[in-house]
């Protein structure tokens, strides 16, 4: 009888160490991808400068990474948020926050202006919505996860995330804040209703939003890590 | 969810290995390219000012420009393009065109220390780098005026 007891108490020990194990894996995938992004905002572009091919190493590096974490950790696709079926619902979470963010970048714009002026149209703005799924994917559909393996869902997990998309765009202090408030309503809705595409197309309306009024002095061309002083 | 297997902590290590090899090469590529060994030259207080030469080895017939700064401070700049015949004896060029002269405007009497910098493009002229050339150069000018050397250490 007392063996038995040993056993399961063992057990217990080994189970508990072994979400503890967990936990800090998680922690630590999070650490590493951020890492790779801030040296692509901050060292490489300020070593390689132009080459491309040189900034894309951690970038390159942080994708492969979060892919073969998914697969080894049993995720697919339809998990991390690459799906239609629940569309409408995340979008339904997002219209009013995207709507009231859209109303207060006008806001900001009309009253640094005194106007409303509208920003000539870039071909890059087409590149946009791509942009936002690739960053959305990262921020929600790998970070989000993990930060709740590690943290549980809830506030503690969304402000992690906030707070990491927030960093990584530094030092532009003015778009470091509304990324932290974009950052909590994306990851809050996405611990909702998982969909990576209802969070792009929000990320990509608040971003032309931006783009489009706010003027670009205020917001440095929305320009992070090293580029932004130059 | 599945438990990751001790792959993924594997990889997690490589990764900040490749990532910190990644830095590091490119650490010293940019150092190498900012701030190339291939520069030599020489700075010494004649009556007037300061004069020596600049050579780039790698590239041993460009004139290399130079900047003067005394304590501190911008003081004027100058293409390394007198002769220096010495310098050619000596080996250090191909030609002797590689010599520069500045002319001090009066100083105020008290030590001063000269600096002479080579001016360096990298990154395809979107980087700029000053190289010291030789070592500081201390001097003295007098109640007169006049300049006088002060041997270095």
């Amino acid at each position: 009888m007392s063996g038995m007891i040993e056993q399961s108490k063992a057990g217990a020990e080994f189970a508990v160490e072994e979400a503890e194990g967990v936990e800090r894996i998680a922690l630590w995938e999070i650490a590493s991808v951020v890492t790779s992004c801030l040296l692509a905002e901050w060292v490489v572009l300020s070593f390689a400068g132009g080459s491309k091919l040189v900034g894309a190493a951690p970038v390159v590096l942080a994708l492969g990474f979060m892919l073969y974490s998914h697969r080894e950790r049993g995720e697919t696709a339809k998990d991390v948020g690459f799906r239609l079926d629940n569309f409408f619902a995340a979008c339904r979470l997002l219209l009013l926050p995207t709507a009231t963010v859209i109303v207060l970048v006008i806001a900001v714009a009309w009253f640094t202006r005194h106007s409303l002026v509208i920003a000539p149209w870039r071909n890059r703005f087409l590149l946009l919505p791509l942009w936002a799924l690739f960053q959305q994917y990262a921020l929600n559909g790998f970070i989000n996860r993990r930060a709740q393996l590690a943290l549980g869902k809830g506030m503690k997990s969304v402000l992690v995330v906030a707070l990491i998309f927030s960093l990584l765009h530094f030092p532009n202090l003015l778009l470091a804040v509304l990324t932290f408030v974009g950052g909590l309503i994306w990851a809050a809705v996405y611990q909702r209703q998982p969909n990576l595409f209802a969070l792009a197309l929000s990320h990509s309306v608040s971003s032309f939003a931006l783009a489009l009024t706010v003027s670009p002095t205020l917001l440095n061309s929305l320009r992070v890590g090293f580029k932004y002083f130059g | 969810m599945k438990i990751p297997s001790a792959r993924l902590v594997h990889l997690l290590i490589g990764k900040s290995i490749i990532e910190t090899l990644v830095v590091g090469g490119l650490a010293v590529f940019t150092f190498i390219n900012v701030l190339p060994p291939y520069f030599h030259g020489w700075g010494e207080v004649t009556a007037t000012g300061i004069s020596g030469w600049a050579v780039n080895s790698a590239s041993p017939w460009e004139r290399v420009e130079v900047q003067l700064f005394v304590d501190g401070k911008f003081v004027a700049d100058a293409i390394a393009n007198q002769p220096r015949p010495d310098v050619l004896a000596a080996g250090w060029a191909k030609d002797q065109w590689h010599g520069y002269t500045f002319r001090l405007s009066p100083q105020n009497p008290r030590y001063h220390e000269a600096r002479v910098y080579v001016l360096h493009d990298s990154g395809g002229g979107t980087r700029k780098s000053l190289q010291l050339l030789g070592n500081p150069i201390p001097f003295f000018v007098d109640e007169d005026g006049k300049i006088v050397n002060i041997p270095s250490k």
